[in-house]
């Protein structure tokens, strides 16, 4: 096989994720830029242009995929680990505000029955967003159940 | 497509020489994709529970809607 076609995908993890978004974007057919950033816990692809949809699919199925191949292909061959996000046209804010509507939800609902009141499945970074967003009050409690992809949050009342 | 779908697989394997993809067209009109990887990669792109692979198919049909037509995905070592 051509050596070329293996020397196209960089080594290190932040141009990993950037080559392959932009390769994404450009078999989709769409006029779009992306902008990639690299912190210490977190690489973050940000995709900017116009109708994006196709990209973020129904339900953010299609963002979500393309999330996941980006994270297990940044760090293929290297122990290092850091979580990967991609973000198009705002996405991943406006999932944090539902996603934290549907946690205060869950909350209410919990705290007034007294009983465990489980979320719908969600992908790993989703949960832990979630998670950490309940456990700031202290009130009630999370854990995960099921296998994924329907692996979903329960919240629990704190006892006492 | 297959230059999509041969490009994501190689970022994923440890060897990215031995990944090629075959195309077919099925006599309903949608599009069969073969994935062929390294004797040890196929784990690779399958993933836990079959989590990469199919990872690779949601991307593949989004591809696809563009062209109206139906994509499907098989891993081949």
């Amino acid at each position: 096989m051509d050596p070329d076609l293996t020397s196209e995908i960089p080594t290190q993890p932040a141009e990993r994720v950037r080559a392959l978004v932009e390769r994404v974007v450009e078999t989709l057919d769409l006029e779009a830029s992306v902008a990639v950033e690299e912190v210490e816990t977190e690489i973050r692809a940000t995709v900017e242009g116009d109708e994006l949809d196709l990209l973020i699919g129904s339900d953010g199925e299609t963002i979500d995929a393309l999330q996941y191949i980006a994270s297990r292909a940044a760090f293929a061959d290297s122990a290092e680990r850091k979580a990967v996000v991609i973000d198009a046209a705002g996405y991943r804010g406006r999932r944090e505000v539902a996603l934290q509507g549907a946690a205060d939800r869950a909350a209410t609902e919990a705290l007034a029955s007294g009983r465990p009141v489980e979320l719908e499945p969600m992908s790993s970074p989703e949960r832990k967003i979630v998670h950490q967003y309940l456990a700031a009050r202290g009130d009630i409690e999370t854990h995960s159940e099921g296998q994924e992809p329907r692996r979903r949050l329960v919240v629990t009342p704190t006892a006492g | 497509m297959e230059d999509l779908l041969e490009y994501l697989a190689r970022s994923l394997v440890d060897d990215p020489g031995a990944v090629f993809v075959e195309s077919f067209e099925e006599d309903d009109g949608s599009i069969a994709l073969e994935l062929h990887v390294g004797e040890g990669d196929v784990g690779k792109v399958i993933g836990r529970n079959g989590r990469t692979v199919n990872a690779l198919r949601t991307l593949m049909r989004a591809c696809a809607v563009d062209e109206g037509q139906r994509v499907l995905v098989d891993v081949v070592d």
